[in-house]
């Protein structure tokens, strides 16, 4: 405890409160009998006019510590501990004084700008409501007020009068911003505020609330499951895991000197975007429950460094800096590995090689409305050559899962020609059932979210068993297809329910390869996957489309995971192709401005690994 | 067959001890009519049809204890044997309702488009009939009995189970995993049959439950205008039309009747709902 506290000594000046402390917070989910701790004893605080970044991935128990907070923890969910605000309690107010703060003191920005809103409200009605009760009530100063705050976040007076819907999501999550800051609040907490949004717009949103921050002087607590998002914003650091603390300290000593294993792992495993990994460097297994792993390091199981008394004694956190504490037992053999490795495998990437093409896709057009604004798609050609490696990124409503959907036969388009090995399945309902079967014999797809796209009521063995039938295969060749995707036998009499999402995921991908396809195509298939199980399932794609050669179409927002997976790439823009190119070239000297932009965005957020090479 | 036992072995096991008190009521209160309804010739005390004019109408005794009727029958005995008619008539209404609503229901939401609006069109126009009032005029009309009954009831319910499980399809359809299943090349059957149905389940379940309660109420009301019945047979409709003038003598002959109506359809009710619920909480996850 007392190493803790000398760690967190507050380093800035006071201007207008904002000071939390968190000492010792516990908070355990009751019922049905049982308790079961999701956070444990978490000790951190935030100096007033500073930025904590809370970074962690689903189950770390971060979102749960900022509801804790501001005291909006579901009913079953209890806190022990102290959390004070301002030298005052939180955990002991009572829900009259809780309501004053919220809001007033303490705001609150929510992930998904796109359910947070009153969807008929106008942005105007929005605003004004979260203002004081003084300036709300007279109607000229509420105008300009409105006008003001709507400036702040950088949008124009006229979006005082427009309704939710006709705001896009980028513009949504900078109204709710504007609302939560209506009150001037001397800490505001943002809860993964830029995951629903586009790369390009997420720097801008991460920028803005940056910007604000520093220049009202309020405290900041930012919740995200990405490391790169912290630094960009955050001065101080806080990694949790399974419920704990693993390191805290400032961002610049984590982004150079990361000293806990998981911390170290995670920036390992986000791909970099300036050049190809020769082998990712996925962190192994899955993230437990906190109630598992409540004696022993909660890492232990996936570390590098585990020995046994990681598994029997529960670290404490070391303060290896001053200001920088670390929960590790081991930490002389992590820095004993730091001395010895920092040699980056640098990978040069081939040119594609012209190949026969296995799949046409020529003038394709969609829409989903008749009187759409514009198609979805617009008239978007490519093709992808035997045994390639295919990428087509863009942002959100870009078209690039539609085009993915009309190749696969999920949409029909409305006009162009998709010739899949050498079958026009331009219109699938014209097909007759067996030409059907067939082009379901040479594509295959592996789709965004693992945890609907199992049947929840078919067994593991008995969903690939139904794939393998297909090829004339059946039951016996089950183990040996999840041995290929890296999980057990015995997995094949489990239900969907019972695996984890990158377990899933492997099941989909399995299922997929049960039917030997000749092109795979991925739409998004590690965007719903924790950041530490990304790389597995990327490393399980992209060797198995060497090992099989098989082709593939891969779908991504990411610019960094298509430079590891692809050797061509597509660049989707508002349904049109705007550029296209090897890889490495499109990333590395974009042309299109779109591009450049995309590429940009990434830039702003970049991990120092890489940038210790760039 | 095996692939569903594999399937089942990988299911968690549920545990008895949370299920609320009332549902162990409503289940040992179902399964008590279950009984009477199979053996209940045989544990009727007395025979359900033998006349004691000499003491006519009489309140509960020792002898009878739920007294006798205006030709001296034994209340019990009728209520007793009056079970299985009472219940036979609306689980085949239940099963029937849902067999076709079902498939029906399935088809229209998998196939959507002009199969869904043929079948939707025809439920809504079933929906909008008045349906006792038919019931009341086709029975009537053509003197049916108890299978003419079971089918224009079971045709008046069916639009219910149709658009439960249709709605309940499309709520799946737009799962990875239909897609998922399409782009494998299953055949349609195959989809609808192995992919939907499982996760459907639950809600034809319920439908059904639902149908049967409603059913008991049709039934009851038709038999207390004396439409569709037997004269004479026990039926616990006919016992509440004859009983209404015998109210002041022996309640009873009223109330047993009644409150077994609504113990049946109470707990068959309460069950349903239950069981609806634990299955879409699951299905949930």
């Amino acid at each position: 405890m007392s190493a803790v506290e000398t760690v967190l000594a507050p380093p800035t000046v006071r201007r207008h409160g904002g000071g939390l402390r968190v000492d010792s917070l516990d908070i355990r989910a009751e019922g049905r009998g049982r308790s079961e701790r999701i956070v444990r004893d978490l000790t951190f605080d935030l100096a007033p006019g500073a930025a904590l970044g809370i970074v962690g991935e689903s189950g770390s128990g971060k979102s749960l510590t900022a509801k804790a907070i501001i005291g909006l923890l579901p009913a079953n969910v209890l806190a022990t501990g102290i959390i004070e605000f301002d030298g005052k309690s939180l955990l002991d107010a009572t829900e009259p004084e809780l309501r004053a703060v919220r809001g007033a003191t303490i705001a609150l920005v929510m992930q998904d700008p796109f359910t947070m809103l009153h969807p008929l409200q106008r942005v105007g009605a929005t605003i004004t409501e979260s203002l004081v009760p003084e300036v709300r009530r007279d109607r000229e100063r509420a105008r300009n007020e409105v006008v003001r705050r709507l400036a702040e976040v950088g949008l124009d007076p006229s979006v005082a009068a427009r309704r939710t819907f006709e705001l896009s999501g980028g513009m949504r999550q900078r109204v709710g911003i504007a609302a939560a800051l209506a009150k001037d609040p001397a800490l505001l907490i943002a809860d993964e505020p830029t995951t629903a949004l586009d790369a390009s717009t997420q720097s801008d949103v991460l920028a803005l609330l940056g910007g604000i921050q520093r220049a009202r002087g309020m405290s900041l607590v930012l919740i995200t499951h990405d490391l790169g998002v912290a630094f960009g914003v955050c001065d101080r650091i806080l990694v949790m895991y399974a419920g704990s603390l693993m390191e805290l300290g400032a961002a610049r000593d984590l982004r150079d000197d990361a000293q806990h294993p998981y911390t170290r792992a995670l920036m390992r495993a986000a791909p970099p975007i300036t050049h190809v990994l020769e082998r990712f460097d996925p962190i192994p297994g899955n993230v437990p429950r906190p109630g598992t792993v409540e004696s022993q390091c909660p890492f232990a199981a996936r570390c590098e460094f585990a020995v046994d008394t990681c598994r029997t004694v529960r670290p404490e956190p070391i303060a290896v800096t001053p200001g920088h504490g670390v929960a590790c037992l081991r930490l002389d053999a992590v820095r004993a590995s730091l001395r010895r490795s920092d040699g980056a495998t640098l990978l040069r990437v081939e040119e594609p090689q012209a190949a026969p093409d296995v799949a046409r896709v020529s003038g394709l057009t969609k829409s989903y409305r008749r009187n759409a604004a514009r198609p979805a798609i617009d008239g978007v050609s490519f093709s992808i050559g035997e045994g390639e490696a295919l990428g087509l990124v863009g942002g959100t409503g870009s078209g690039k899962s539609t085009i993915a959907r009309c190749m696969m036969g999920l949409a029909t388009a409305d006009s162009g020609e998709i010739v899949v090995g050498g079958l026009d399945v331009s219109d699938f309902a014209g097909l007759t059932i067996a030409q059907r079967r067939e082009a379901y014999r040479t594509e295959q797809m592996v789709f965004q979210d693992p945890y609907a796209s199992l049947n929840p009521k078919l067994s593991i063995g008995a969903a690939l068993t139904e794939a393998l039938e297909i090829r004339g295969g059946g039951r016996t060749e089950v183990p040996e297809l999840l041995e290929r995707v890296g999980l057990p036998a015995e997995y094949a009499t489990r239900m969907p329910h019972t695996l984890s999402g990158g377990e899933r995921q492997r099941v989909a991908i399995a299922r997929a390869l049960a039917i030997r396809p000749r092109i795979l195509i991925c739409d998004e298939p590690v965007a719903a996957l924790d950041v530490s199980v990304q790389a597995q399932i990327l490393e399980l794609l992209r060797t198995t489309q060497a090992e099989q050669g098989m082709s593939m179409l891969f779908i991504t927002h990411d610019l960094a995971v298509v430079r590891q997976m692809t050797t061509r790439l597509l660049v989707c823009h508002n349904g049109v192709i705007v550029e296209e190119g090897p890889t490495e070239r499109v990333l590395d000297h974009p042309e299109h401005r779109y591009t450049r932009q995309l590429r940009a965005a990434v830039d702003t957020s970049r991990s120092p690994e890489e940038e210790r090479l760039a | 067959m095996s692939r569903l036992a594999e399937a089942r072995a990988g299911a968690p096991r549920r545990s008895l001890r949370r299920v609320p008190i009332s549902i162990v009521v409503a289940a040992a209160t179902a399964l008590v009519f279950l009984f009477l309804a199979v053996f209940g010739t045989l544990v009727a005390p007395y025979d359900p049809d033998l006349q004691d004019l000499a003491l006519g109408v009489a309140p509960p005794s020792a002898a009878h204890w739920l007294g006798t009727d205006q030709l001296g029958r034994d209340v019990f005995s009728r209520l007793i044997v009056a079970t299985g008619p009472a219940l036979a008539g609306p689980i085949v209404v239940a099963i029937a309702t849902v067999l076709v609503g079902a498939s029906l229901g399935l088809l229209a939401g998998y196939f959507g488009g002009r199969t869904d609006d043929i079948i939707s069109r025809v439920a809504d126009l079933i929906w909008s009939l008045p349906g006792l009032l038919v019931a009341i005029v086709v029975i009537g009309v053509l003197q049916g009995g108890l299978w003419l009954t079971v089918a224009v009831i079971a045709f008046i319910s069916s639009p219910h189970a149709i658009r439960q499980t249709r709605s309940a399809t499309l709520a799946q359809i737009g799962l990875p995993y239909v897609a998922a299943a399409r782009t494998m090349g299953l055949s349609d059957v195959r989809i609808v049959v192995r992919h939907l149905l499982p996760n459907v389940r639950a809600t034809v379940i319920t439908t059904a439950m639902l149908d049967f309660v409603t059913a008991i109420l049709v039934f009851a009301a038709l038999a207390f205008l004396r439409i569709g019945v037997e004269p004479g047979a026990a039926n616990w409709g006919t016992m509440l039309a004859d009983g209404q003038t015998l109210i002041t003598v022996n309640l009873a002959v009223i109330a047993a009747p009644a409150i077994a109506i609504v113990a049946v359809a109470a707990s068959i009710t309460v069950i349903g709902d239950w069981g609806h619920e634990r299955a879409t909480g699951e299905a949930g996850r």
